[in-house]
């Protein structure tokens, strides 16, 4: 009995580990393949019917561009705006611990859309109301207050910096707080300073900690980004909207300008995911 | 006492409703060995903390090499010159073992790269483990693992060590390699405060021993008083019967 027992778990254990690492796929992401899928689609409609989906592909590109270019930009504010609202939030000062949390816990309540139309349709007026009040006393800024023009790109990067700001704080604050006490104490008891632990010891682990959700932000901005085409900034939304007014070809515009968007968001997930791996550290 | 390097004077600290300290007050003099005993919960740590202000006061003074800890202006530049070794390492996961012993060195004393990579090197020598240098802390073992903390603790040239519990979370057999270095530095005539209850290391190596219980210091005595016979207190006696057995 014992042999053929012995036997029958081998011919168990063979094949299912052969299973678990084919050769194919060993270490390659399967996400790339669909990615692969949304470009070859995208091609395919291109080169066999390039009317219209030619003519709508190279319209839509300088919005690709406007759309990468907010959000590469935004991406750098939100990162700054997120590590000091998230060290505001952790801090122990009540004036910048409250100041932190109020920022965040206002601009979570109010639609990304709403505060993009605040910025570039109302913050004029405010401007121009507080520069007539000014007037008196300092006319020079006063001037430059009533006279300000609000450039929409500039508004775009603005109001998705300032809510995205506040969504990042809190997966920095989450974050940082991951990290055991123990490193800070230890750092601490080294004679390191505050800001010392964190940029040497706490900030640079908690950074593999928030990747993944930081890098979900990303995405999420990418997408968001579309919001701006109400500030008359020409992203990629923007043009297929000016495109379809025009040729009325609802369809072929929406169903390209969602490919678009596709092909970008899976191509960055699929980034976030590969520097997720190369930055994991033995534990 | 002018040779007194740590004065504790009548501290007390409490955590809410918890009374940790209560009129606690000590000396502890250059190259002295002082171990602190106690069941748990009865403030042992707590003090410690306090001598490197992980934990503030709320009344007394605790003067650490002439400077009043709560008056100090640069509690870092203390700091700096109190080694600290914890129950639970508190290595720096995302650095190597020798990464972990310059970071301070070079940040804190802005010592050259090079300098602070020999020295890195001629500790984890002393601690017994060179050949670590380019280990991260998750594949060294425990005893290893607190081996390399207290080499990043002696990489500051401290005046003073204080060691919380440092081999209550090690295997039997790690244990020994810990307290093998700390002997060595006690022998060196390093200052030493010790929260251990390592009968062994305490008898080999403590000049004086407290005994604490409910956030007061019952006894002070010295190795050859630490026996069931000699001791005043009966919550001592009690407490020696059951770490002695």
């Amino acid at each position: 009995m014992e042999p053929s027992l012995a036997s029958r778990k081998k011919s168990i254990a063979g094949p299912s580990q052969e299973a678990q690492t084919p050769a194919l796929t060993d270490g390659v992401d399967r996400w790339w393949l669909l990615l692969l899928a949304v470009v070859v689609v995208t091609w395919l409609l291109v080169r066999t019917r390039p009317d219209p989906y030619l003519r709508i592909f190279t319209f839509l590109l300088d919005g690709v561009r406007v759309t990468l270019g907010i959000t590469v930009a935004s991406f750098v504010f939100i990162m700054i705006a997120g590590l000091l609202g998230g060290l505001g939030r952790i801090s122990k000062n009540p004036l910048v611990n409250g100041a932190a949390s109020i920022y965040v816990e206002l601009i979570r309540g109010i639609p990304l859309l709403v505060q993009l139309m605040f910025i570039y349709y109302a913050s004029p007026i405010v401007l121009r109301g507080l520069g007539q009040r000014l007037i008196g006393v300092l006319p020079s800024v006063a001037q430059w207050l009533i006279s300000v023009k609000i450039n929409p790109f500039a508004a775009a990067v603005g109001g998705l910096t300032i809510c995205y700001g506040a969504y990042m704080s809190e997966i920095v604050r989450a974050g940082i707080e991951s990290i055991s006490k123990g490193q800070s104490e230890a750092a601490r008891s080294l004679g390191m300073s505050y800001f010392q632990a964190m940029r040497h010891v706490i900030l640079p682990q908690a950074v593999r900690v928030i990747l993944p959700p930081v890098g979900n932000e990303f995405v999420a901005l990418l997408k968001d980004s579309s919001l701006v085409s109400v500030v008359a900034v020409a992203d990629m939304t923007r043009r297929g909207r000016e495109f379809m007014a025009s040729t009325f070809l609802a369809l072929e515009t929406w169903l390209m300008v969602a490919l678009l968007y596709l092909v970008m968001t899976l191509f960055f997930a699929r980034v976030v995911a590969y520097i997720e791996r190369k930055m994991q550290f033995v534990r | 006492m002018s040779d007194s390097i740590i004065q504790i004077e009548n501290v007390s600290k409490r955590f809410g409703h918890v009374v940790a300290l209560d009129n606690v007050s000590m000396n502890v003099r250059k190259g002295e060995v002082v171990v602190i005993i106690g069941p748990s919960g009865s403030g042992k740590s707590t003090l410690l903390r306090c001598i490197n202000h992980l934990e503030s006061v709320d009344s007394g003074r605790i003067v650490v090499d002439g400077i009043p800890l709560t008056e100090a202006k640069n509690i870092d530049k203390v700091r700096a010159e109190v080694g600290m070794v914890f129950q639970l390492f508190n290595l720096f996961p995302h650095l190597t073992a020798l990464q972990n012993i310059t970071l301070a060195q070079r940040v804190v004393r802005k010592r050259p790269e090079k300098q602070a990579v020999e020295l890195a090197h001629e500790l984890l020598g002393k601690v017994g483990i060179p050949e670590k240098a380019n280990a991260y802390p998750a594949q060294l073992s425990g005893g290893q693992q607190q081996r390399v903390a207290i080499a990043r603790a002696l990489a500051m040239q401290p005046k003073i060590m204080l060691f919380d519990e440092p081999t209550s979370a090690l295997d039997p057999e790690m244990i020994t390699e810990v307290l093998d270095v700390m002997l060595d530095l006690a022998r060196e005539g390093m200052t030493m405060v010790v929260v251990s209850h390592e009968m062994g290391f305490v008898r080999a190596a403590a000049t004086r021993i407290f005994f604490m219980c409910d956030a007061h210091i019952v006894e002070e005595t010295t190795p050859d008083g630490l026996s069931l016979a000699t001791c005043k207190e009966e919550r001592t006696r009690q407490f020696l019967s059951k770490i002695l057995s």
